[in-house]
């Protein structure tokens, strides 16, 4: 049990939390099944995450997006089979001078006025399928795919960081309370004090010149893991704050006491008895985390200071394509479409996945907004 | 009401986040600092007020320009690039200076602030000059013939690009490691003006040199670093009333040139408006489009690649015109480290390049050359040594055993020079190298790769428009061993040949003839069998301005480009 010094206020749940510590949230445990009652189907019985599953099961919605967003994941994997078995040609390979022949018709990928050949679709048996990217000649779908990796990579890796970051953070600062409290508090205020964008394309440029030298690992400029790193380091506070606010709510119920009693040491109720009843809100922000993520990729690359080229990701092709964006506007439009679908169906699954975990959730977001039905009307 | 289909509303879903992230960008705002309203009611928000004049123009009014990036300094002594030049013409000049006319009558020299064209003697080792009387710079105080001096010696305290053109001026070369004492080879005298150069050996280019702006007279208060952000007063008819380094600057007329200085120099321009307003607007497009609706006169920069053809097709004659200009564009690759210290990976280099290709990449904007010097520049013989062959190349690379050393490609980000990179680092991906790619900001690109303490300076892009219509001006500057300096270095491929080092300095000290012509054509042939770079084209340059500009009078100069005293609002 932390000393009573220690004691102090507690933060309100975040709205996307999962509200662990609400009774009756469906998902509130040390691993005892309970009774789903707000459940709004009258049926009874499973483990919390069955329950969770089955609302999930009911979001159609949700789970068409989980749908597209699998499949744009599976389409990215599978680039280097469509790069070498259909468009045989390499992400950066350029083919200024090629010429390509569809039936008995010869067309220059590249035109002398520096113009690129359009989208082909199948007429060229899978080449240059969007068109060529400008006066490179580059195959705009296969660059799409690549580029596509690099963006996921980057989305979910980028994730996975903070969210690591933000568990550790978040429960020694919620449990220990007190100076490390205050210590991993103020860096999160410091970290939290300037704009994502701001931090991230600093820190962006300078390591995009020199690449990162830690001891004896260096990254270099070009890496994908420059962008990934930045990115996971500057929105850990933004996870890191309402999971110590949720660690400080636990760490008073009677199971952490009891935990206590029985004598466990801190890493068990720190990784064993805290961190399962986290583990709603930290899935809900991973993946709200992939859509922000990416976003914030094809921001940073957009701006020269994420992937750099010749490598792709979305947002350098948006880059790239914005120079030709007056005569050929679908290299700009066919990469904002792939950040549109991606972002918009983890974004639509992670709220299906909210709602799932912690239906009260939503219904504190609707109380709050002046949309929630009079109390116990939602239960059956 | 019929539902928006779910694709068309994904697609403008699409569209408007695309515009959100190309948003982000700096380039895409049209917002400069200068408003694209005027009380004078004219069109396009540039006010053409005044007085007609025999041209068919307009006296007065300000004109407002672009360009995409900001010059490397806003200051002539240490300003080495065409967008530095072009703006400081109208306001530094120097001794000598070059005719502001198109073609070849632009290359003559004439008297700039000096009475006459120098009195050369002593076997053309002594250079004799008298500064014209009562000269003013723009804050009233005298132009003294001291300023000359202090403008060479500026020169080396700031270690200017600039600074080979001058160190065989008696004691110059002294001063560039001392930093102290003055140089003794300029001797003046302020009571009569007389200013007298005495150099080490004779120098044929130096009347050409002394045109330069690096030795445009200056105040001998200024400070001798990096004036980018405070404008020197000036010379000429315009004088800098603000300079924002990365944002624009602006002139106005010299309130000394009408009475004081413009009187003397008949052969310099006075300048039709009365301001200009240039600001810096990355987006190449954003230009375009502002020339078009009017909100700009003039853009320094081409069309970007985009818009070029599509420009050309609607203006030509009308508001655009081309420009064929005397530059080498070229890959330089460092001579002195690995894997390019090796000549067979030099000319693997040059084989694996293909001139046709960047001339796509370039939208036709360069024709293709595989040498130093340039055709127009006297000299000029065309070679042909290395063929594009792609196979050679790799052989070239496996027998000189340097397979996948890795390399960085320096390129700066300014539209279609980023592609050449790009083009670039695949061709030597492509042979057997290992090549990353490190793109720039154009505004600090050559201040970048010109430092010698940058690390990884392997091989990039750049190019060379002649300072003046002399070919040892592609020889010294970019190539001699004495030109390699540690900041502000013009000699990126770090080339130090001992043989062709004198036989540069011994062209330098003849007057050019046919005879010189010939052997500087045995040099480029020299340098290129070297492979020291891998030359690919020549470019061609572009004059855009708005529909109330008269594009008749505007004068394009070999060396300065488009002068911006002969820019005027039609009637």
């Amino acid at each position: 049990m932390p000393p009573e010094s220690e004691k102090q206020g507690t933060e309100a749940p975040i709205p996307t939390g999962t509200g662990a510590s609400d009774a009756g949230s469906g998902i509130e445990s040390d691993g005892a099944r309970v009774i789903d009652a707000d459940a709004g189907d009258g049926r009874q019985g499973g483990g919390p995450w069955a329950i969770a599953w089955r609302r999930l099961r009911r979001n159609k919605v949700a789970l068409f997006s989980l749908a597209v967003f699998l499949l744009i994941c599976i389409c990215c994997l599978l680039a280097p089979v469509w790069a070498n078995h259909v468009a045989d040609t390499g992400p950066n390979t350029t083919h200024t001078l090629e010429k390509l022949h569809e039936g008995g018709e010869v067309k220059e990928v590249v035109e002398p006025s520096g113009k690129a050949i359009g989208p082909q679709w199948f007429a060229a048996g899978g080449k240059f399928f969007l068109g060529a990217d400008g006066h490179l000649g580059r195959d705009e779908m296969v660059r799409l795919l690549y580029g596509g990796r690099s963006s996921l990579f980057i989305g979910i890796v980028a994730a996975i960081i903070t969210t690591i970051l933000a568990v550790i953070f978040g429960l020694l600062s919620g449990y220990y309370g007190g100076f490390t409290d205050t210590v991993i508090s103020r860096i999160m205020d410091v970290v939290w004090a300037f704009p994502v964008v701001l931090l991230a394309l600093s820190l962006g440029i300078v390591l995009a010149v020199g690449g990162l030298v830690i001891g004896p690992i260096h990254v270099k400029q070009s890496s994908l893991w420059i962008p990934t790193l930045i990115i996971g380091f500057v929105y850990t506070p933004y996870m890191a704050r309402p999971l110590r606010g949720e660690v400080l709510a636990l760490r008073e119920k009677e199971f952490i006491e009891a935990a206590v009693a029985q004598g466990a040491g801190t890493t068990r109720i720190l990784f064993v008895e805290l961190l399962p009843n986290l583990m709603s809100t930290i899935i809900v922000f991973f993946t709200l985390n992939i859509a922000n993520n990416m976003l914030l990729e094809a921001v940073l690359s957009y701006l020269g200071a994420g992937v750099q080229p010749p490598s792709s990701s979305w947002g350098t092709m948006i880059s790239e394509g914005f120079g030709a964006l007056y005569s050929q506007p679908l290299l700009t439009i066919i990469p904002g479409t792939a950040i549109l679908l991606t972002v918009l169906s983890v974004n639509v699954f992670g709220d299906g996945l909210r709602d799932a975990l912690d239906p009260k959730s939503k219904v504190r977001f609707e109380a709050r907004a002046g949309t929630a039905e009079p109390e116990g009307s939602a239960a059956v | 009401m019929k539902k928006l289909p779910f694709f068309l509303l994904v697609a403008a879903l699409a569209a408007v986040l695309a515009v959100g992230l190309a948003a982000c960008g700096g380039g895409s705002s049209t917002t400069g600092t200068s408003p694209s309203t005027s009380e004078g009611g004219s069109e396009g928000g540039a006010e053409a007020e005044g007085g007609e004049v025999e041209g068919g123009g307009k006296e007065g009014g300000t004109l407002k320009g672009a360009y995409t990036s900001f010059p490397d300094y806003m200051d002539p002594q240490i300003s080495y690039t065409a967008e530095g030049w072009t703006a400081m013409r109208p306001v530094y000049i120097p001794l000598l200076t070059y005719k502001a006319a198109s073609e070849e009558e632009g290359a003559e020299i004439i008297p700039g602030l000096a009475k006459e064209l120098p009195k050369v003697t002593n076997g053309g080792k002594t250079y004799t000059m008298f500064l014209r009387e009562g000269l003013k710079y723009s804050n009233g105080e005298p132009i003294k013939a001291g300023d000359f001096k202090y403008a060479v010696e500026r020169c080396f305290l700031t270690n200017s690009g600039g600074s080979p053109f001058y160190t065989d001026i008696v004691g110059a070369e002294q001063f560039a490691k001392t930093k102290k004492g003055g140089i003794p080879g300029i001797k003046v005298d302020e009571k009569t003006g007389e200013i007298v150069i005495n150099l080490t050996k004779p120098r044929g280019t130096f009347p050409n040199e002394l045109a330069l702006m690096f030795v445009a007279p200056i105040p001998q208060k200024t400070p001798d670093e990096d004036q980018s952000a405070h404008p020197i007063p000036a010379s000429g008819p315009y004088y800098l009333t603000k300079s924002e380094p990365g944002r624009g600057w602006e002139y106005e007329r010299n309130p000394y040139w009408a009475k004081d200085n413009g009187k003397q120099l008949t052969e310099i321009p006075s300048g039709h408006v009365d301001k200009i307003e240039i600001e810096v607007l990355r987006n190449q497009s954003t230009q375009v489009n502002d020339v078009e609706s009017g909100k700009l006169n003039w853009i320094f920069d081409p069309p970007p690649t985009d818009r070029y053809q599509e420009v050309k097709e609607k203006f030509e004659g009308t508001q655009f015109r081309i420009e064929p200009t005397i530059s080498t564009y070229y890959f330089w690759m460092n001579n002195t480290q690995e894997p390019f210290n090796n000549q067979k990976v030099r000319e693997a280099v040059n084989y694996a390049v293909d001139p046709a290709a960047l001339e796509r990449v370039y939208t036709g904007q360069i024709k293709g050359t595989q040498q130093i010097l340039p055709p127009g520049m006297p000299g000029y013989e065309k070679l042909e040594l290395f063929p594009h062959d792609l196979k050679k190349a790799k052989e070239l690379i496996a027998e000189s055993g340097v397979k996948d050393k890795e390399v960085t490609v320096w390129t700066d980000s300014e539209s279609p020079n980023n592609d050449a990179g790009t083009y670039y680092q695949g061709v030597l991906n492509e042979i057997g190298l290992k090549a990353e790619l490190k793109i720039l900001n154009p505004d600090n690109y050559f201040t970048v790769i010109g430092n010698l303490s940058t690390p990884n300076l392997d091989t990039g892009f750049t190019d060379w428009f002649e300072d003046y219509p002399h070919p040892n001006d592609f020889f010294g500057p970019l190539l001699a061993g004495e030109s390699i300096l540690s900041t502000n270095n013009t000699n990126f491929s770090q080339t130090d040949n001992k043989a062709l080092n004198e036989k540069i300095d011994k062209l330098a000290e003849e007057q050019l003839g046919p005879q010189q012509e010939k052997e500087y054509a045995e040099l480029d042939k020299a340098y290129m069998e070297e492979a020291v770079w891998a030359p690919y084209g020549t470019r061609t340059l572009s004059l855009f301005v708005s529909e109330n500009i008269n594009l008749e009078t505007a004068i394009w100069n070999p060396t300065f480009e488009t002068e911006l005293t002969s820019l005027e609002f039609k009637e």
